[in-house]
């Protein structure tokens, strides 16, 4: 009983003290700006070594009743020279707090990216509030700024056009693929190579005007955003752009494509166009000697026939066997393209170096440090096998007969 | 009767006591040797009341032996009165004198003899017998029964002519069905018994009758199975029911509130049923069935968490969909604690997991609300309490006005006028709705309780108070026995063989149908089968009564 009284005590001094901390952390859902998506540009002097351009959501013009037809988005910039320095300068000027966990796209600018992004992915992975599966853009040639303040048709938030243009992208025939803020942290840790990050751009001149509505009110907007071209990067910093058959080779290699057209020149003109809908490429290592390796590439596709210009007999195994072979050497020129545009760079973004270290772990010891040298001159073989599944609703052309 | 001491004193102290009507200073009130003499005490221990029948009559055709037979209108069924007490002493009571005269032995002991011989020759009615205890004969007169009383003999023939109205054998109100058996429980404990009787026609279905409350003697029955129970669950309850001393019991929740282990918490830890199919599904698990007169809940014991998430429908439909729909009762539980805590979490916490879009939507929705998301849903569940204790209580011809007019009008209402955002009322009416789709009442007024704690926990603490509320929630319930049985059972211990008619419901062929319950008691282990001593956390008027018993006993 006395035990009870003492229990029914403390529990009265407890209550309270519960009580009145009150609700610490706790932010109602009106107090708070949500930013969908963030921009990263350099600034000339120091004290804007960080210059983040947040794009916050205006809610009520999005889905509210009694929206003032305004701006679906309002972008703030604030500089500093740390980027909690800068959050806190952007902070300043809005009158709800910066709340980042809704951020779905970081858009980094060219100019930074040359310079290095190690300080703020570290700061990116440290901060509770930011995603580690917000994807990552490097904008290309221009400020990131420009391409958070574009006004974009299919969503009134444009870092979710962004998005979804990636993931039309690459679904449908496109070479870029989902690159987050994980993916890129762990990319920056191979040694000798680097992470590969999707390129951004606008399409057309990019003007003030195009992040108001009257840039949409035409069939034809001003300015597009644009997903292409890979940035290639060595360690933090970013070597070169990547586009078509490098690019291309790029992503195999990485097994990241879902499906690409591939187009064989014919001697009597036209095109043969070939959907590749399955595509697996792994990497065999030679390592007797670790400073002279030798890597197979395996390449395995699949082929549909999509376009014959020719009246060509399509239900002899012969002809698809040529057409094939062909095949063939387009999958290996993709590849060659990318390692040699590797090569130039002088990063192994393709992953060779990963697969030494996983076939011959102590060989990889002894190579790493200087593993771009042993990278710009190792030997490489191909393997590729591609077959044509199918020639897709009709066997042989209805011109044959 | 085998009740505590005090409880003796009680009565004692009631019948000294001066009461308005008993005339001051007088002789105590008993049978007199007179007929009138009795009469006019009768009346007086009853004020007067005019529903007392009283027939005077004379017996025994020459010698006119004064009689008077008593009842209470109302009470007593008339036809058997007349029929076969009035007319049973009318009309064989002469040759019992004329046996008399014929005879002349000894005539002081044919004078004593005389009730023992009109009960055992004359008396038609199946239920009847001597009493010479005054307090006895009131009691039964209040039951309905109908005393004779004889002119020179202190002891009164009691005959039993129980009746008068009751309500039929009907549809229970409370845990409806689809497809099973539709009758439920009436008032009345004989035809109570008689229900489950009819549905268990085995010797092993043993019943024992108390009689509870000093003022009220209300019958109550204890049922259970023969060898099936376990033998210290029944000697528990027997006990537990003889310690109960209290002037009233009106209905059953008074005995449950009284025996159940533990006071101070939300959970119910006795079942109750209106329906006969349930209690008898239960006598034949093993558990005891206390029944109490004049109301229609009776209470099964030990009850566990899972038992309150069982339908009786469960049992007559497929066990497949008995499976689905128990799971949609957990859920709802879930529902009913979480929803609108786990709602306040997210928003005001924890906004990075919902998904942007429905986040967007909510922001829109909250910008011209005017108070902070806890006290907009405390509002709303209060005005849900609200709504649903008036629905309740209102006539049945206005309460689906109410239910309209809350639902629908003011909850438009209330969101136009920008009170509450629209969510809220989904998140209020949702929970709402989960509270009603659990087949036991009580555990829903449980879990309604629980989701303000939870909700106060979220508020402070977010997703991490829910958690630590869950904690607790756990350490309590795992806290809790009913009659000894740990009420996390067969979760907390643990037993696969206990899993089978929990969460799911197995189908019959799996669920041991094949084997009598004592013998999977017996395969039990120990730790499992039914501990008692838990008389530390008993009501505190029992314990009262514990220690006064032991008083007594060492006096």
């Amino acid at each position: 009983m006395r035990n009870r009284i003492f229990g029914g005590i403390g529990v009265l001094f407890v209550l309270p003290m519960l009580l009145l901390t009150g609700c610490w952390d706790s932010v109602e859902l009106n107090r708070r700006a949500i930013v969908s998506g963030v921009a990263i540009d350099r600034g000339d002097s120091e004290a804007e070594r960080y210059k983040l351009s947040f794009q916050v959501i205006v809610a009520e013009e999005i889905s509210g009743e009694k929206s003032r037809g305004i701006s679906p988005v309002a972008l703030y910039t604030g500089t500093g020279r740390t980027m909690f320095e800068a959050l806190a300068d952007a902070s300043r000027q809005t009158a709800r707090f910066l709340s980042l966990g809704h951020v779905r796209v970081l858009v980094i600018s060219e100019k930074f990216a040359r310079a290095g992004i190690k300080d703020l992915l570290d700061v990116l992975e440290r901060e509770s509030d930011t995603r580690l599966n917000s994807l990552i853009f490097i904008s290309k040639g221009q400020p990131a700024r420009e391409i958070m303040s574009t006004m974009t048709v299919f969503s009134k938030i444009p870092a979710n056009d962004l998005v979804e243009k990636l993931e039309t992208t690459s679904k449908q025939f496109g070479y870029n693929f989902r690159m987050a803020v994980d993916d890129v942290i762990r990319g920056i840790q191979i040694r000798g190579g680097g992470p590969v990050i999707n390129g951004v751009f606008t399409r057309g001149e990019w003007t003030p005007a195009s992040g108001s509505n009257d840039s949409l009110k035409s069939i034809e907007p001003r300015s597009i955003l644009r997903v292409s071209s890979l940035a290639a990067f060595k360690d933090d910093k970013l070597k070169g752009w990547l586009t078509g058959d490098a690019a291309l080779g790029t992503v195999l290699l990485h097994n990241r494509i879902k499906e690409f057209p591939v187009l064989l020149k014919q001697q009597e003109g036209g095109y043969f166009s070939f959907n590749i809908y399955q595509s697996q490429v792994s990497l065999a290592v030679e390592s007797s000697d670790p400073e002279h390796p030798v890597f197979t590439v395996k390449i395995t596709q699949q082929a549909a026939l999509k376009e014959a210009p020719h009246p060509l007999d399509l239900t002899s195994p012969k002809v698809l066997e040529e057409l094939s072979d062909r095949l063939i050497k387009e999958s290996v020129k993709h590849i060659q393209a990318a390692v040699s545009t590797a090569k130039e760079l002088g990063s192994d973004y393709l992953g060779f170096g990963r697969a030494l270290q996983r076939k011959d772990p102590r060989g990889w010891k002894k190579v790493r440090d200087h593993w771009e040298d042993v990278f710009a001159d190792c030997e490489i073989r191909f393997d590729a096998d591609v077959v044509i599944r199918h020639t897709d609703m009709r066997s042989n052309s209805f011109q044959i007969h | 009767m085998k009740s505590g001491s005090n409880r003796k004193a009680q009565n004692a102290g009631a019948d000294s006591a001066p009461r308005p009507g008993q005339p001051q200073g007088s002789v105590p009130l008993g049978l007199a040797d007179t007929v009138a003499q009795s009469l006019l005490h009768i009346q007086t221990e009853l004020g007067g009341s005019p529903d007392l029948q009283i027939r005077r009559i004379q017996i025994g055709g020459e010698r006119r032996l004064e009689a008077a037979a008593v009842h209470l209108s109302g009470l007593a069924d008339p036809a058997a009165v007349n029929e076969f007490v009035l007319g049973s002493l009318l009309n064989h009571t002469e040759e019992l004198f004329l046996d008399r005269t014929d005879g002349g032995a000894d005539s002081r002991g044919e004078e004593a003899s005389l009730p023992q011989q009109i009960l055992s020759r004359a008396m038609e009615t199946g239920e009847a017998l001597l009493q010479e205890e005054w307090k006895e004969i009131m009691l039964a007169i209040l039951s309905g029964d109908t005393a004779i009383l004889l002119e020179g003999c202190r002891a009164a023939i009691l005959c039993g002519t129980r009746g008068g109205e009751q309500r039929a054998v009907s549809e229970p109100t409370s845990q409806l069905v689809v497809r099973g058996p539709k009758d439920g429980f009436v008032e009345s404990v004989a035809t109570n018994i008689a229900l489950i009787r009819r549905r268990i026609k085995s010797a092993k279905l043993h019943l024992e009758v108390l009689k509870l409350g000093s003022e009220t003697h209300t019958h109550v029955a204890m049922m259970y199975m023969k060898g099936i129970a376990g033998e210290d669950l029944i000697r528990e309850a027997r006990d537990r029911l003889n310690k109960i001393a209290l002037n009233e019991i009106l209905e059953s929740g008074y005995i449950e509130e009284l025996i159940q282990d533990k006071s101070f918490t939300p959970f119910p830890t006795i079942y109750n049923t209106e329906r006969p199919d349930v209690a008898a599904g239960n006598l034949l698990e093993g558990r005891v069935v206390i029944i109490v007169d004049g109301t229609p809940f009776v209470l099964i014991l030990p009850a566990v968490f899972t038992q309150f998430f069982q339908s009786a429908e469960d049992y007559s439909q497929r066990f497949d969909i008995a499976i689905l729909m128990r799971l949609v009762r957990y859920l709802s539980f879930l529902v009913l604690i979480l929803g609108p805590s786990v709602y306040l979490a997210l928003t005001t916490y924890h906004y990075e997991m919902i998904p942007t879009t429905l986040l967007i939507n909510l922001l829109s929705q909250r910008e011209n609300v005017p108070f902070p998301a806890f006290v907009e849903l405390l509002l709303m569940e209060t005005a849900f309490e609200i709504l649903r204790e008036a629905g309740v209580r209102m006539p049945r011809a206005i309460g689906q006005t109410v239910s309209v007019v809350g639902a629908l009008i003011l909850g438009t209402a209330v969101v136009e006028a920008g009170i509450i955002t629209p969510i809220m009322v989904i998140v209020v009416a949702l929970t709402g709705i989960a509270s009603f789709a659990l087949p036991a009442y009580n555990m829903a007024i449980a879990g309604r309780i629980i989701r303000f704690a939870f909700l106060i926990m979220a508020s402070i603490f977010g997703f991490y108070g829910i958690t630590l509320g869950l904690i607790l929630l756990v350490a309590h319930m795992s806290s809790l026995r009913s009659f000894g049985v740990p009420y996390l059972f067969p979760f907390v211990p643990l037993s696969i063989k206990g899993h089978k008619d929990t969460l799911f419901r197995m189908p019959l062929w799996l669920n041991g149908a094949d084997k009598p319950p004592a013998q999977m008691r017996e395969e039990m282990p120990d730790y499992m089968l039914l501990t008692t001593g838990h008389e530390e956390q008993l009501p505190p008027l029992i314990r009262k009564n514990c220690r006064t018993e032991e008083e007594n006993r060492e006096e």
